[in-house]
């Protein structure tokens, strides 16, 4: 899956969130992220593979199944790598124009609902925890979990509200509703590593 | 233990202190600073040292004066800052300090200095290129068993792939069995005796207790080279057996060109992929013997071609060898820029593939 949204939306700390969710439960999990230099405004960009089992895949990936826009702004460059027929979980408090394509678009109003659990930074957990129930990839226990893991000590006073976010999110949406593909076979190669030794 | 997200960088500070590092020294220059900063948090919860150092010559001759007291040491930076540390490497290689030198390099454009050396006298620097981060957890810690076995330093090729990447991995502390004691070691205990042990470069020795001179000390040296280019190579072939076609990479291009590979072969294509893991020692015969069915090498590669005197070397005239990459670096000059994604490379071999053979 890849991440967008503008720099300063959570978008990186979701992808790590993500990423360690499943690896808390069991998954095999590779993650890159892609921004400037600037804290915030720019372009940022992360994407995340889950695999069950013998994960093979670049960092740099050509194609995704899903994707999740916290800003429309570059979501040219990420429309350009999905797959048709894949899922859009996008932010629509703040995407304007939705976007429109060969993908199944799941919209939720992230900035509203998280102005309503009284956590207006933490909009981008609410995207994630609607993500996480959609595609079944994580639930939200292991989020949460992963979330308190990820906020560094001095950022403690965002738990509570960052945890409503998530539980909020997942609650927004219908469980289950484009459930993550597993289990592409991958094709087996004749490898072989050597040694002189 | 179960699998934790980590950063390849701390990934590697992880394997590193599993391997026994006690002592780092590094300044920090992107994309290295993540392993520093990993080594500054994590070695003093092991009682070891991590020393922000004022550059990298004073970096690498902090892990050289650690190395020689027998801690295993680390230092690294990109290649701009291992450009500075050559004098320090070439000495300890000729005065037989182990420590490791990690390479985050900025690309893939310090293959030469990783393989060829700059520093003056007759050293080579074993060196592993890992293809992804699981692969340099590994990696890490051979290496400083290799280091401590070969009494050398070593390097570890990584760059802002392996560095910024993160991955579920283990890192579970390798046995990769006995080594001599450190009988060499500086301790301070003959002090002041005539007989104190000595680590020089041109092994003299003193009047009382002299020692073997450069000429035996580096003709020895040379033939431990010699046994490590031996025995020390180690590749990765895929599909190579009857292949028309073989492409080399190395490093995290790896995977790359292994998926490309993969889609041809699928698709019927007598293809094969072949990767050094060590560039020095290059895994010449082995290469050789990959090749044996091909009429074409292709060697990807992100930079204006260094390795591919190594494959043709390797190869010896035997089969054409053509140059699929080319320099390529982001904006920010801290990564390898557009070339290193699979369509890139797909098309290259495409073309490659459909050339007609003269």
């Amino acid at each position: 899956m890849l991440l967008t949204g503008i720099g300063g939306q959570g978008v990186q700390l979701a992808a790590k969130t993500l990423a360690m969710a499943a690896t808390a439960e069991g998954h095999q999990v590779l993650m890159s992220s892609h921004y400037g230099g600037e804290m915030r405004g720019g372009q940022t960009e992360a994407s995340v593979v889950i695999a069950d089992e013998g994960l093979r895949s670049v960092p740099i990936l050509e194609s995704v199944w899903s994707a999740y826009v916290m800003h429309a702004r570059y979501w040219p460059a990420v429309a350009d790598r999905l797959r048709p027929g894949g899922v859009v979980v996008a932010n629509s408090t703040v995407v304007d124009e939705l976007p429109t394509g060969d993908f199944r678009l799941f919209p939720v109003p992230a900035g509203q609902l998280a102005v309503e659990v009284g956590a207006v930074m933490s909009s981008g957990f609410v995207l994630l925890g609607a993500y996480g129930a959609i595609t079944g990839l994580v639930g939200v226990e292991a989020l949460v979990s992963a979330m308190r893991e990820l906020v560094p000590p001095y950022r403690t006073q965002h738990l509570v509200v960052n945890e409503a976010a998530l539980r909020a999110g997942a609650g927004a949406v219908t469980a289950l509703d484009a459930p993550a593909p597993f289990g592409a076979p991958a094709r087996s190669a004749r490898a072989s590593v050597g040694t002189a030794g | 233990m179960a699998p934790q997200l980590l950063q390849g960088s701390d990934a590697v500070a992880q394997a590193a202190i599993a391997a026994g590092c006690r002592f780092f020294a590094g300044y920090p220059m992107l994309p290295f600073t993540d392993l520093l900063e990993s080594m500054a948090r994590r070695l003093p919860e092991v009682d070891g040292v991590c020393m922000n150092a004022e550059s990298e010559i004073e970096a690498v001759n902090m892990a050289l004066g650690a190395g020689a007291a027998g801690a295993r040491a680390g230092t690294g930076s990109c290649g701009q800052g291992i450009a500075l540390m050559q004098e320090a490497i070439a000495e300890a290689a000729l005065n037989e300090v182990p420590f490791v030198v990690f390479n985050m390099a900025r690309g893939q454009q310090d293959y030469f200095q990783a393989t060829r050396g700059g520093g003056w006298g007759d050293y080579r620097t074993l060196c592993f290129a890992p293809k992804d981060v699981s692969e340099a957890v590994e990696h890490t810690q051979l290496l400083f068993h290799l280091a401590d076995q070969y009494r050398a330093p070593v390097m570890l090729y990584g760059d802002y792939l392996i560095a910024h990447t993160y991955m579920s991995v283990d890192v579970v502390p390798i046995d990769f069995g006995p080594l001599p004691p450190k009988d060499w070691a500086l301790d301070g205990s003959l002090g002041g005796t005539g007989k104190s042990r000595q680590i020089w470069t041109w092994a003299m020795g003193k009047a009382g207790d002299p020692g073997p001179g450069p000429d035996l000390h580096w003709q020895r040296i040379a033939e431990k080279f010699e046994e490590m280019a031996r025995v020390e190579t180690r590749w990765e072939s895929i599909d190579c057996e009857g292949a028309e076609t073989v492409v080399v990479s190395f490093g995290t291009a790896g995977p790359f060109v292994e998926q490309v590979v993969g889609e041809l072969r699928a698709d019927g294509v007598r293809i094969g992929a072949f990767r050094p893991i060590t560039l020095w020692p290059f895994p010449e015969a082995a290469l050789a013997e990959a090749c044996r069915s091909a009429d074409r090498v292709l060697v990807f590669e992100v930079n204006a071609g260094q390795m591919i005197d190594d494959v043709r070397l390797a190869v010896a005239g035997r089969v054409p060898v053509s140059p699929l990459g080319r320099v390529s670096i982001d904006f920010s000059g801290m990564r390898q820029g557009e070339i290193l994604t699979v369509p890139w490379i797909r098309d290259r071999v495409h073309q490659a593939i459909k050339e007609v053979k003269v």
